[in-house]
């Protein structure tokens, strides 16, 4: 339950992970809740890199710097439609976004000249509350789930799972993971999905909500998959692909899709540093250890 | 504004303290100003959705952004939960404050309203995360439901949270009516019961009603609480009144979009105008409230 709340807290979205109040140096990032792992974790060990090589100036040239230069890395949720949005217009340094820019984005944000900084491989998975899953439903074909989400197959029953209706989740319809995932089933990054039973926003909040019922499907990125909400196959023919760290890296799983960090122009100052760490084996490191696939 | 420029009353009442006076009426204008900006902003923002989609703006059922917008399941929405919040608040917040005021002693009585208006304070993402931990999920096993996300839910919520409220409210307009309409009853023989149904309680009428307005203007307005149980989706239930279903409010649509938005395109005018929307709502149902106050007082 503690788990649950904390969940929510995080969803919620807007929750600064390192507040500052002096005018020191900082960096705001703001997007995916699937990259945002990635941008915590490295901020927090940049923050502290930017202080050793500082430590390492001052005792070459042996001249102190104020202590209110030092860098500030806050990191922000909302989505990758809000990371896009929010760089393009300057509100933000560095917008995270768990796909690539939309045709229709790249011309509405033409004059922002936005740039793609790919730092990792993440798999969007098709994911089953737990019940489910025991009850033997193992895999889908891409027509079944296109029918679930159309709300042409309404049972488990009908894809040979137990006699239980079926809760199906969306997501809103900005999200990057939503963009990648309906991408692959319909084909279309904004399909519409009649069938839907609930709309969440945030990888933690459908995580929660698939995890708090018995009968849900949902569409998550592959490092939310846990003991509550499980990934399932894909089936095409007699195929099947699980989702596995293994069938990601070699690029057997069809639903894969980059992790983006995205400037406006090219990247100057601090946000090329921070930029450049996070293609340094010590920030694709910070990638692996999210859960990610570091990207080549 | 009317009223005063046909009667020949004096703008401001005669006082001694002139200086004092004018800054306050400057306080009072800039707070006018704001009050009236934040209503011509709205208009302004939200006049392209309108030229655009017309009143199809407020009757449409379909929302796709970039395609087109329709505000109807969002009306419906934040009418049925607080129709529904307020359907659950009203008998149980009478009762209870005509407990507390006409047979509670003096020492209780103020502990009970401390603790009430300590409730009437918690913030909405407190019962927000209340309801999605336990409230949604009990919803669902007491009533067999596919999912806990529903109308029903946001609605119960509410009612938790502007129970404080319009419960304390209610029983401070009970508890000034005066001493000598009770004492006057109870003399001419009637029951302690019978005095605070007959007497009391239309006496305090008018607070009361004050009091569930309070109380609707915080549930329309309440966004993220709702935003987590209510399971936002953009569709009216079917049949109309099954309060079991998932659907969307006007708060919850804004908190969920409106970052990918701001300031620019139909998207944000459309949000903007369900802001509109929302507003003329709140302002249309106090209106009606305070008419028929005013009605009642005359007659």
């Amino acid at each position: 339950m503690v788990r649950v709340l904390l969940f929510f807290l995080l969803a919620i979205g807007g929750i600064p992970f390192s507040v500052s109040a002096d005018h020191s140096p900082k960096i705001e990032i703001v997007g995916s809740t699937t990259v945002l792992p990635i941008a915590s974790r490295a901020a927090e060990r940049f923050e502290k890199f930017e202080r050793f090589e500082r430590i390492e100036r001052v005792e070459r040239v042996g001249k102190v710097d104020k202590p209110s230069h030092r860098l500030r890395i806050l990191v922000n949720a909302g989505g990758s439609g809000v990371g896009i949005h929010s760089v393009a217009r300057g509100r933000s340094d560095i917008g995270m976004a768990s796909r690539e820019i939309s045709a229709s984005e790249k011309k509405r944000f033409e004059g922002s000249h936005l740039k793609v900084h790919t730092v990792g491989v993440d798999a969007v998975a098709c994911v089953i509350s737990s019940e489910i899953y025991d009850a033997g439903i193992h895999d889908l074909s891409r027509q079944e789930i296109r029918d679930i989400y159309l709300g042409k197959i309404k049972n488990w029953k009908e894809v040979g799972g137990p006699d239980r209706k079926i809760v199906v989740v969306d997501k809103e319809r900005h999200r990057g993971t939503r963009h990648v995932f309906m991408n692959f089933i319909f084909g279309n990054p904004t399909a519409k999905t009649p069938g839907t039973l609930l709309v969440t926003g945030s990888n933690n909040e459908e995580q929660a909500k698939i995890a708090q019922s018995d009968s849900a499907i949902g569409m998550l990125s592959y490092t939310w998959v846990n003991g509550e909400v499980k990934a399932i196959g894909i089936r095409d023919k007699k195929d099947i692909i699980t989702p596995t760290r293994e069938t990601i890296r070699k690029g057997n799983y069809p639903i894969i899709r980059n992790l983006n960090f995205i400037t406006a122009g090219e990247p100057a100052g601090e946000v090329k540093a921070f930029l450049e760490f996070l293609k340094s084996p010590a920030g694709q490191q910070v990638v692996e250890e999210s859960g990610y696939i570091p990207f080549k | 504004m009317a009223t005063f420029l046909s009667n020949n009353k004096p703008l401001l009442v005669k006082n001694k303290s002139q200086g004092m006076m004018w800054v306050f009426a400057a306080l009072n204008f800039i707070f006018l100003c704001c009050a009236g900006g934040l209503f011509f902003f709205l208009i302004f923002e939200s006049y392209p959705i309108f030229k655009l989609e017309g009143f199809d703006f407020w009757l449409g059922q379909d929302w796709w952004v970039g395609e087109t917008y329709g505000a109807l399941p969002m009306l419906y929405g934040s009418t049925l939960v607080t129709a529904l919040a307020c359907l659950l608040v009203i008998p149980l917040a009478l009762a209870v404050a005509i407990f507390t005021s006409e047979f509670l002693s003096s020492t209780p009585r103020r502990f009970v309203k401390s603790v009430l208006e300590l409730l009437a304070g918690v913030p909405g993402i407190v019962y927000g995360l209340l309801g999605v931990s336990f409230l949604s999920l009990w919803i669902k096993d007491i009533f067999g439901l596919l999912d806990g996300n529903t109308l029903a839910t946001a609605g119960c919520l509410l009612a938790i949270m502007i129970l404080p409220t319009v419960l304390t409210l209610s029983e401070d307009a009970m508890h000034a009516v005066p001493a000598e309409y009770r004492d006057n009853a109870l003399g001419l023989g009637l029951s302690k019961w019978q005095t605070a149904i007959a007497v009391v309680l239309p006496q305090a009428l008018p607070g009361i009603v004050g009091a569930v307005l309070l109380g609707i203007g915080r549930a329309m307005g309440e966004t993220i609480a709702v935003m987590l149980v209510v399971g936002s989706l953009d569709r009216i239930p079917d049949p109309w009144f099954n309060i079991f279903s998932s659907a969307q409010t006007i708060p919850s649509k804004l908190g969920r979009e409106a970052a990918e938005s701001i300031g620019e395109g139909a998207h944000w005018s459309a949000l903007m105008a369900l802001g509109l929307t929302l507003f003329l709502m709140v302002f249309l149902i106090t209106f009606v409230g305070n008419h028929f106050l005013k009605r009642r007082r005359i007659s």
